[in-house]
């Protein structure tokens, strides 16, 4: 299947070679695909047609096996071409491809549970190590599946093209437990943990995408016409073929064209939201809102609060809901509050203030930008000289109305509390600047610029 | 090798569990019972309470009787999940240094994975005690909502309990394990979980051991306790239609008669009828009052029919979520004590047209499944399988507040996704990617894990360039994130490490106070 790798393994026997080896990317390949960690991908963004794999081996932050072993693959699996004469193989390895997928055709895998790697892949050897806590067969066996991962996602799980999705899950529960990294937990196995790791979120993707029709139908499409298809084509252009393409080795291109940025952007399929799902889940909060509506009106608040919970459970994105509650919490809270909310804040005793604040608090997450609510939340605190918190307060209150006098003339009282007379003045003059009439921004004003003469008497005195 | 257990640590309740020769079992206590009340406390002499013993002293030591500390682990001590439990509890809440709840009883303060961690470290004991051995690791259940702080604190506490925490797995999730165990063939599972303050929907799909979560849904404000309150409500108002009195603003009247209903409504399970009898539940110038009332189940099925209902709006958007009709399901498993109540049981046996599985028992079918999970990750001989999720959504904040989601929440891990991102202004030489988790659409609802910035993006207008940011999640649960510039492949990345409410030598220094205190016992 993939006589490409064994191009590659040939080569990195012949150590001495392929080391000058010049490589560049093949057209088209993006590395979306074949890249798993950021090292890999550092190692990417180094794979210019210019620098010889010797040097690739010395960029740091991946050691030179590790840049052997990736190199290797990635040119196995043909992303990658030897600058000057790879052309040939590249060729030749699209030829065999159709060759071994013909095979692979005429004998189609019809159970999952039996399908073998579609053809024999030569792996290093050398890799394989006696010392682990995996047996020598099975690192075989991952090896070669990690060395194919490029082929077509219903090849990867051992399906047939447009298999139904019970055989796509029982595929993919079957390579899970084979591949699954916990299968290895706390297993002393090298770094076969990150092959595992590697393999099974190339299985995840697979199913994924063939267990959803309408992903599957753009996926498919270079899958059913995969035996002509080298895997670098298969892979690398999951939409080129486009309509008319026969299913003949011959009249493909050679090498995939380049691909549109569109075309690049469609290619990152991992990104996928389950639009229905999210439409359903959406008009169902709106019909569970709308009930809660109705319960309100009726006056059934308990079961308005329930239902509009519920809402917001199956929709958190919607602030009208979350305002709603808050509403509907200012009614649920009944008489007291209103009343409580509806007293001065001069007159309140102090457990009637810490009882107010509380229902402030309860209510502002909702509606964190009303004026009112703020304003009054700032007054309490004021009242409760909790300086910091009714800074806060009013602050919020001052965005919404730059103008409020009330409000600077209280940012000045608490700039006064904290010891900033200079900023409190200023706070005063301003709000006096809105509201000539503001009699307490007046009266405060005057007592500190009173305490501020004594101050500088008694300063004089002393 | 030392053998690991499952730990259900509830609200309430905890519950441990070893797998033995191919069979999963509770452990009882040394009392004989295979629950421990999840309670701490300390006694009128000083002496440290955990479980029966200190649920024994909760009625005439409240103050020093730490319960439902699980509410609290995890959260900010602003969270109104706290705030309520200020309101509720007979023991004080404080602020403690990092902006969490801690617990003050007996003159000092406890942090919430400190609490947890005693309970944990109860639970290893019963377990030690019945096995003859010692035990270092175990899997602990949270429940599905749970998110990474509270985990992370949840795994905390396991290391102040003096154990490895293998797994946190979901609630749900364990209760299907539990279920799957031993059992060959596919089957479609749903979990419906009506524990005490949440409400959890899990449908799952099995084949041959191996355990995959389809969707999960369910409401944390919805739960047992919302079948008292409506009982509470009930009464208040015929106490004010009969006797003219209103009992809102009377918190010890309440509290009788949140007490009162909770008991009416469990013996409703199993009885017609229940008087409910508070004497002296109020007083005024005419002298006391007496409540005398009662309650039948047809009465109280009317009170919480739409609670009911609610219910199965989520199970029907779970349903949707995970692609399959409510015929689909083979087998419905049923968890927390609320799933006793005979309407709960008649209104899912309708929905999904079956009878929910007997077999198991709904206070112990958690427990049990963290110890299939930690026999399925050590046990050589276990073929169970289970393909776990991530509990909730990731992505980025993008232009404009929002919230670019790129793995989705009931993702299995490991996972890798990507998506290419560009930029916003003009000739922009740098990006800021800034790591989110949650579901909402707003950035800023969510939780920030963490932040980066990639610079030196080739000058270009905007739009043009090509950033692909690709999160990946390994099998343990832990993110990374990288982010590239296609032109010029400059990459950044960051390992996002999900922290607690504790720092690593807070952690410690509880740890050492507490073998300090373990040696003190044994003077």
């Amino acid at each position: 299947m993939f006589p490409a790798w064994s191009n590659g393994s040939s080569v990195l026997a012949d150590a001495t070679d392929h080391m000058e080896q010049v490589l560049a990317l093949v057209s088209g390949c993006d590395g979306t695909q074949l890249v798993s960690s950021a090292a890999e991908g550092y190692l990417f963004s180094r794979i210019d047609g210019a620098t010889p794999w010797r040097l690739l081996r010395e960029i740091g932050g991946i050691p030179p096996e590790e840049v052997d072993a990736c190199l290797a693959r990635w040119l196995g699996e043909g992303w990658l071409e030897v600058v000057g004469g790879a052309d040939a193989s590249t060729e030749s390895a699209s030829e065999t491809a159709s060759e071994s997928d013909a095979e692979a055709n005429q004998a189609p895998p019809v159970d999952a549970a039996e399908a073998p790697p579609a053809a024999p892949v030569s792996i290093d050897e050398s890799v394989l190590d006696e010392a682990l806590e995996i047996d020598l067969d099975v690192q075989r066996r991952i090896l070669e599946y990690e060395a194919s991962l490029g082929r077509p996602y219903h090849e990867l799980l051992g399906v047939q093209p447009g298999a139904q999705p019970k055989d796509v899950k029982r595929a993919y529960f079957k390579l899970s437990k084979e591949f699954h990294p916990d299968r290895y937990f706390r297993k002393e196995i090298g770094n076969y943990g990150e092959r595992l790791d590697r393999i099974f979120k190339k299985v995840l993707e697979a199913h994924e995408i063939l267990s959803d029709p309408e992903l599957c139908q753009v996926q498919n499409q270079p899958a059913e016409s995969a035996p002509e298809a080298s895997p670098v084509d298969a892979a690398a252009v999951p939409e080129s073929p486009a309509a008319g393409t026969t299913p003949d080795a011959e009249a493909r291109p050679a090498k995939p064209r380049p691909l549109t940025k569109l075309e690049r952007l469609k290619q990152r399929m991992p990104f996928k939201i389950n639009h229905a799902a999210i439409a359903a889940r959406r008009a169902q909060a709106d019909e569970i809102f709308r009930a809660a509506q109705t319960s309100q009106q009726a006056g059934r608040l308990q079961e308005a609060e329930a239902s509009i919970r519920i809402a917001i459970s199956f929709d958190p994105g919607r602030s009208e809901f979350k305002e709603a509650l808050g509403s509907l919490k200012i009614a649920a809270a009944g008489a007291r509050a209103a009343n409580l909310l509806a007293k001065p804040s001069d007159r309140m005793s102090d457990s009637e203030l810490f009882e107010a604040l509380r229902l402030l608090e309860d209510v502002l997450p909702y509606r964190p930008h009303d004026p009112e609510l703020n304003e009054r939340a700032g007054r309490i605190c004021l009242r409760l000289e909790k300086w910091d918190e009714a800074r806060e307060y009013i602050e919020t209150l001052l965005i919404r109305q730059p103008e409020s006098a009330s409000a600077h003339t209280m940012l000045g009282r608490i700039h006064k509390e904290q010891g900033d007379l200079d900023e409190a003045v200023s706070c005063f003059e301003r709000a006096l600047k809105f509201d000539e009439e503001d009699l307490e921004a007046r009266r405060a004003l005057a007592a500190v610029r009173i305490g501020a003469r004594d101050a500088a008497r008694g300063g004089e005195t002393s | 090798m030392s053998r690991v257990i499952g730990i259900d640590l509830g609200t309430t309740n905890s519950c441990v569990s070893v797998v033995e020769n191919g069979q999963s079992t509770v452990i009882p206590n040394s009392g004989g019972y295979k629950t421990t009340p999840s309670m701490f406390g300390i006694s009128q002499d000083g002496k440290r309470l955990v479980g029966h013993l200190a649920k024994r002293q909760a009625i005439t030591n409240a103050r020093n009787t730490i319960f439902a500390a699980k509410r609290l682990i995890g959260r900010r001590f602003d969270d109104p999940e706290v705030q309520k439990s200020i309101d509720l509890s007979p023991y004080e809440i404080v602020r403690g240094p990092n902006d969490d709840p801690r617990i003050k009883v007996g003159g000092k303060t406890f942090t919430c994975p400190e609490i947890s961690g005693i309970i944990l470290r109860e639970m290893k004991r019963v377990a030690e005690e019945y096995l003859s051995e010692t035990v270092q690791e175990a899997v602990i259940t949270v429940p599905a909502y749970f998110n990474d702080t509270q985990r992370q604190c949840t795994k905390d506490a396991g290391k102040i309990a003096g154990l490895e925490v293998l797994r946190i797995i979901n609630e749900p999730t364990a209760a299907a394990l539990s279920y799957g165990m031993n059992r060959q063939g596919d089957e479609k599972i749903a979990v419906y979980d009506l524990g005490g303050g949440t409400f959890d929907i899990s449908i799952l799909e099995m084949s041959d051991g191996v355990i995959e979560v389809l969707a999960t849904s369910g409401n944390t404000f919805l739960g047992g306790e919302d079948f008292d309150r409506r009982i509470v409500q009930h009464l208040v108002e015929w106490f004010e239609e009969t006797e003219d009195m209103d009992l809102r603003g009377d918190t010890m009247a309440l509290q009788r008669l949140k007490d009162a209903s909770e008991k009416a409504k469990c013996d409703l399970s199993m009885r017609d009828v229940v008087e409910i009898n508070l004497p002296f539940i109020a007083s005024d110038a005419e002298g006391p009052r007496h409540l005398n009332y009662e309650l039948t189940r047809e009465n109280l099925e009317n009170l919480v029919h739409d609670v009911v209902e609610g219910t199965l709006k989520s199970v029907e958007q779970c349903c949707v979520d995970a692609g399959v009709q409510a015929q689909d399901i083979d087998q419905v498993v049923l968890v927390g004590g609320q799933t006793r109540m005979p309407l709960v049981q008649k209104r899912v046996t309708e929905y999904f047209g079956k009878r929910p599985h007997k077999g198991v028992n709904p206070d112990e079918v958690v427990g049990l499944g963290a110890a299939v999970q930690a026999a399925a990750l050590l046990d050589n001989d276990n073929d169970m399988l289970l393909l776990d999720v991530t509990p909730l959504s990731l992505g980025i904040g993008t232009y404009g507040g929002h919230f670019a989601r790129l793995i989705e929440r009931n993702t299995t891990v490991p996972v890798s996704k990507g998506h290419i991102f560009t930029t916003t202004r003009d000739d922009q030489s740098a990006v800021k990617i800034r790591v989110l988790q949650g579901e909402s659409d707003m950035a800023a609802e969510n939780d920030l894990l963490g932040e980066f910035v990639l610079s030196g993006i080739r000058p270009a207008p905007k739009g043009e360039p090509e950033i692909e940011v690709s999160f990946d999640i390994d099998a343990n649960g832990i993110v990374s994130v990288s982010a590239r510039d296609l032109a010029t492949g400059k990459e950044q990345s960051i390992t996002v490490s999900s922290t607690g409410t504790l720092s690593d030598s807070e952690i410690d220094e509880i740890i050492q106070e507490h073998d300090l205190y373990e040696v003190q016992l044994k003077d």
